[in-house]
């Protein structure tokens, strides 16, 4: 039997087939953060890792990095916006969907080197409430853009879910950058 | 068949991830077996840029009644900068004016930047900090009254240096100071005198390195490099050292400070 979509008005009965896609997509999401985490747990860091040049330091490397990734990931919501038809007066240009998937893939192809240098160099860390939130939120902001992805192609899902989920996935990657880049601009002055 | 191109984007970052592991692990297992590990035993990555000069060992100073007089007062806080030309580029000192031992402090330009300079013997260490982003440690030889010491991203000193006081400038951070900076004199029973402090520690992993110099009418200014072992170490404003215990408290942590001294030797 198959399901059609209904955009306007899904039948219950369709709207859990829908959610029932879910599931799977939000174990692996699940797991990539736990694997995450633990592996940052129970390695053993060695300190700072990555000396990008142009940057005078690792930390300055990571934070600026971690900032164009964030930058990246605005332009997310705002495209995402436009293609939804949330802005007034601003029709969706042919080439949103376009600027959409490639920002976003920038900003997690940016991140991704600065998640592996924490994670390798400092690890999961809790002596803080700042490190505790960074390394909680790191670790589920990559299992909720693996459950994004994953469920991108789907079809039948309600409307909400891929909003939903590119939302989470932003909210995480601002609190991430909030509980670094941010505290080491504060703390050490912004410079390269 | 379309292509999945959302799974492509997260198997690209994973094999983008799986890269920069295998680099950093491959990296960290060869400078692990070059560089020295840290005192506290657990390796500490350096930057691939030119080493760092070693920090003195952590003795904690005595007052040793050595050439400092007892009778002379301290003199007044050094001159604001005047952009003067470098004095040991032209006349030389007067080798019997020239101590083989002295420390000096100074505050600079009144930015609230500070510089303490120790000589000892034909070595010499120097440190500039202002209590926020600038700090710059340098060492280099002591010769014939003069000094020429340098320290991380193009930190330079040259100082002509005599019994009284020593003069010359500091460049650290794109930024010269002038500066003319009166010997520090210490009562021997002084247990933690006016001048240059130092701790080391590794805080949450992360090596951190402490500087503080103390001015003889009591005043402190002291910066902290973190990943102190990297080309340009992140500098941020020092806690504040308490002189009565030698210590300062950092992210829950016990710095405990010891006195860079030519006139004692401690920290050469």
């Amino acid at each position: 039997m198959t399901a059609q979509p209904d955009a306007s008005a899904p039948a219950p009965d369709q709207v859990s087939l829908g959610i029932g896609k879910l599931i799977v997509p939000s174990l692996i999401g699940g797991l990539v953060a736990l694997t995450l985490g633990i592996y940052g747990r129970l390695h053993h860091p060695t300190g700072v890792v990555v000396n990008v040049a142009g940057f005078t330091s690792a930390g300055y490397a990571k934070s600026w990095l971690a900032t164009i990734a964030t930058v990246f990931a605005i332009v997310q919501v705002v495209s995402a916006l436009v293609m939804y038809g949330k802005i007034p007066r601003v029709s969706a240009p042919s080439w949103i969907g376009t600027l959409h998937q490639w920002s976003g893939r920038i900003a997690f192809l940016v991140a991704v080197p600065v998640a592996i240098d924490c994670l390798y160099g400092l690890g999961f860390q809790t002596y803080s409430t700042r490190v505790l939130i960074h390394s909680l939120l790191g670790c589920a902001f990559f299992g909720a853009f693996t459950v994004k992805m994953l469920i991108l192609p789907k079809r039948g899902l309600p409307n909400w879910t891929l909003p939903l989920a590119g939302a989470v996935v932003f909210t995480l990657l601002v609190g991430v950058w909030f509980t670094s880049a941010f505290w080491f601009f504060s703390t050490f002055g912004v410079h390269r | 068949m379309k292509l999945n191109t959302p799974l492509v984007t997260l198997l690209v970052g994973a094999a983008l991830a799986v890269g920069v592991l295998v680099t950093s692990a491959v990296w960290s297992a060869s400078t692990s077996s070059a560089s020295a590990s840290s005192a506290a035993g657990a390796t500490s990555r350096t930057s691939p840029a030119a080493p760092a000069a070693p920090a003195g060992p952590a003795t904690t100073a005595t007052s040793a009644p050595s050439s400092s007089s007892a009778s002379a007062p301290v003199t007044s806080q050094a001159t604001a900068a005047a952009p003067t030309a470098a004095p040991g580029a032209t006349a030389s000192v007067n080798q019997a004016d020239v101590p083989s031992q002295a420390d000096y402090v100074a505050q600079v330009q009144g930015g609230g930047a500070a510089v303490a300079v120790s000589v000892h013997g034909d070595q010499a260490v120097a440190y500039i900090c202002n209590g926020h982003a600038v700090a710059a440690w340098l060492r280099g030889s002591a010769k014939n009254g003069k000094l020429d010491l340098t320290g991380k991203n193009g930190a330079r000193l040259m100082v002509d240096y005599r019994k009284a006081d020593a003069a010359g400038y500091i460049m650290a951070d794109g930024t010269k100071y002038t500066f003319s900076a009166p010997v520090v004199h210490r009562e021997p029973s002084e247990r933690r005198p006016p001048g240059l402090y130092e701790a080391t520690a590794t805080v949450h992993g992360v090596k951190i390195k402490a500087g503080w110099i103390v001015l003889p009418n009591g005043r402190q200014v002291g910066s902290v490099e973190y990943f102190a072992d990297s080309a340009i170490p992140p500098t941020a404003e020092a806690p504040v050292l308490d002189l009565a215990t030698g210590t300062a408290s950092y992210a829950g942590i016990t710095l405990v400070a010891s006195l860079i001294s030519g006139t004692t030797g401690s920290g050469f």
